[in-house]
């Protein structure tokens, strides 16, 4: 069965996933799509979550047809992704879903979440879709114009309005904006903005310049470097954080700070957040590969 | 608001409803006949008739209600009867012989199911060239789905001309099966079945940075429970998290089905010609193609017209013929008990 196609998928995957990612290929045949393609362009170095690509969903969501999007599955959640924006990873759906667990918020006082450079939308989304109805309204910005239509298509398809409609329902709410973090009045404008907030998350640019000339074609041919390049030391967007909620009014007592870090920064964030003086305590949490993942800091 | 007390009573009430029905259907016919006999000695010839007709319409009630009715109520309600079914097909001895004969015991299955009512949907499958399934996972979703397929549990042999056989020797090949209980994810269990210290997860190990540096399509998980060595390989999604998922549901259903057998084997420590589902490894069934039969060797039952049960609904038969027996052998069992 498909012999030649599986040989050729496996010497740039390896047998095991070759198998595997022919077989979701074969599931994803519409009459668009040829096999033979489909395995030429992955072979190519083509993430495989734009070969299976999504005819149904662009439909549903009035798509342009040239819209290259596929999908990612990110916890219970179908995410659609598109170039340039980065494709949730399951280092970050894993992350994710422990947070979702280890705090519950209620109903009686809604927490409120700023996600920092949100990409397509992955964390606050699954937050928001995993935590009670009516329990916390997400804000994510992004500077890319490219992420934040993706975040507003993915808030679409996932259900979450961006404000409270007129139901008597309780919801969940996921609102974008269009913002550079790094800015100097990247604080003014939030806090005009917004009111206080109880968790603070992001999955920032973290490569470093050594490691971004590196990367293989399948993440540098397609997605954002501004997703991706974290500065020379890769470390500048935590310090844009940490100065940021070093500001006295930008947190609220009790609140959460979630990080996604590169697989040698965890010590160096860590770090980071203790100088800034604002928390209890901080932790370190382990992706499944056994890497340092993620930076938790608490009040 | 219904307590669990509650709810268990109602079942209770719920289940016990049968046995007071019989007895009524009972009591109400042989009433039903007294008066009937009066009728037998009245000076009317047409009455008399008409009364002799009902009378022997009323005893074969009575009979019938003797003969089946009033044992079946005697064996044990099933404490499994709610349960939906995981069936496990694995290709033995036969190579891709044996991984063809599995795919069409497959569409056997799920013809079945469909004439059930069951939703059924294949948890994982592995393909092999040629068009065969080296194994598969399906789940049969719906009531009384286990105690259905439970006496599947073994290993069915297929004798015949393999259609990759060009010198027309017949081959024998095997299929092992295994059917697991099924319970719903949002079930409340009595008793936990595993508690999550004793899980080992593992994930396919990938070396480098991982995270925004790599695009990671990995999505294999594997499930260990420490203490009885179970493990569950899933690789079948996409999704790592729908993977972890239907990882879980397996090995409860591993973990179910040995507290079955274990609870089982402790109700009856004279098991003697009971359907044994303890032991996968016996042979339970044949099909032959040469000569055109099925043969179940547990009860001995042969049935000829090999296709009504492979692209038919021949295996009906088979499945109600050994539970059937294994009413029976419960029953005699009782009987024995009563009398040592």
């Amino acid at each position: 069965m498909h012999t030649r196609l599986l040989a050729l998928l496996s010497d740039a995957l390896g047998p095991a996933q070759a198998a595997n990612e022919l077989r979701w290929m074969n599931r994803a045949l519409d009459s668009r799509l040829s096999l033979n393609d489909m395995v030429a362009r992955r072979v190519r170095g083509e993430p495989l979550q734009y070969i299976l690509g999504t005819p149904s969903l662009q439909i549903l969501l009035s798509l342009p047809a040239h819209y290259t999007s596929g999908t990612q599955p990110f916890g219970p959640l179908n995410l659609l992704v598109r170039p340039p924006v980065l494709i949730p990873r399951p280092e970050t759906e894993h992350w994710v879903l422990r947070l979702a667990d280890s705090f519950l918020p209620t109903a009686t006082v809604p927490v409120s979440l700023l996600d920092l450079g949100t990409g397509s939308g992955c964390i606050p989304l699954l937050l928001c879709h995993l935590w009670p109805p009516g329990t916390v309204n997400a804000h994510g910005v992004d500077i890319s114009p490219h992420a934040l239509r993706l975040a507003q298509d993915n808030a679409e398809l996932c259900g979450i309005p961006s404000r409270l409609g007129l139901t008597k329902n309780p919801q969940n709410t996921f609102t974008t904006s269009s913002a550079n973090f790094l800015a100097k009045d990247f604080k003014d404008a939030a806090l005009s903005a917004y009111p206080r907030f109880d968790i603070i998350t992001s999955n920032p640019p973290y490569i470093p310049w050594k490691e971004f000339l590196e990367l293989p074609p399948s993440v540098i041919d397609f997605e954002d470097p501004r997703a991706l390049f974290g500065g020379p030391s890769g470390l500048e967007f935590y310090h844009a954080i940490s100065r940021l909620i070093s500001h006295k009014d930008i947190l609220n007592p009790g609140a959460i700070v979630a990080l996604e870090v590169g697989h040698d920064q965890a010590s160096a964030v860590q770090a980071l957040m203790h100088d800034t003086g604002c928390f209890l305590r901080t932790e370190i949490w382990l992706d499944p590969w056994g890497k340092q993942r993620t930076v938790i800091a608490r009040m | 608001m219904s307590s669990p007390e509650d709810i268990a009573r109602l079942r209770q009430l719920k289940e016990s409803e049968p046995l007071g029905n019989a007895w009524i259907t009972w009591e109400q016919t042989r009433k039903q006949m007294e008066e009937t006999a009066l009728l037998l000695d009245d000076p009317d010839p047409t009455m008399r008739s008409m009364a002799a007709d009902e009378i022997t319409s009323l005893s074969n009630t009575l009979s019938d209600i003797i003969q089946n009715t009033f044992p079946s109520l005697l064996v044990p309600q099933s404490t499994t009867k709610q349960l939906s079914a995981l069936l496990e097909l694995k290709s033995g001895v036969g190579g891709s012989e044996s991984s063809l004969f599995l795919s069409d015991m497959l569409r056997m299955y799920q013809r079945l199911a469909n004439n059930a009512s069951w939703k059924s949907s294949v948890l994982a499958k592995n393909d092999t060239e040629g068009g065969g399934i080296k194994d598969a996972i399906v789940e049969f979703k719906g009531e009384g789905a286990y105690d259905a397929l439970r006496w599947e549990s073994g290993v069915h042999r297929v004798q015949r001309v393999p259609a990759t056989e060009s010198s027309g020797r017949t081959h024998t090949s095997t299929v092992a099966i295994v059917v697991l209980p099924l319970a719903e994810e949002t079930e409340s269990h009595d008793e936990e079945l595993f508690s999550m210290d004793d899980i080992k997860l593992e994930v396919m190990r990938s070396r480098g940075a991982g995270g925004q540096h790599v695009n990671k399509t990995e999505s294999a998980v594997r499930l260990t429970h420490i203490p009885t060595g179970i493990t569950v390989s899933m690789q079948d999604e996409r999704s790592q998290h729908q993977n972890r998922r239907r990882a879980f549901q397996v090995l409860t259903s591993r973990l179910m089905d040995l507290k079955i057998t274990r609870e089982m084997e402790e109700r009856r420590s004279t098991r003697r010609n009971l359907v044994r589902g303890a032991d996968r490894s016996e042979k339970i069934r044949t099909y032959n193609y040469a000569q055109d039969r099925v043969t179940d060797h547990r009860i001995g039952l042969t049935m000829k017209n090999l296709t009504s049960v492979l692209e038919g609904d021949g295996i009906q038969l088979f499945i109600d013929a050994v539970s059937k027996h294994h009413d029976e052998s419960v029953m005699l069992d009782l009987l024995e008990d009563k009398e040592t």
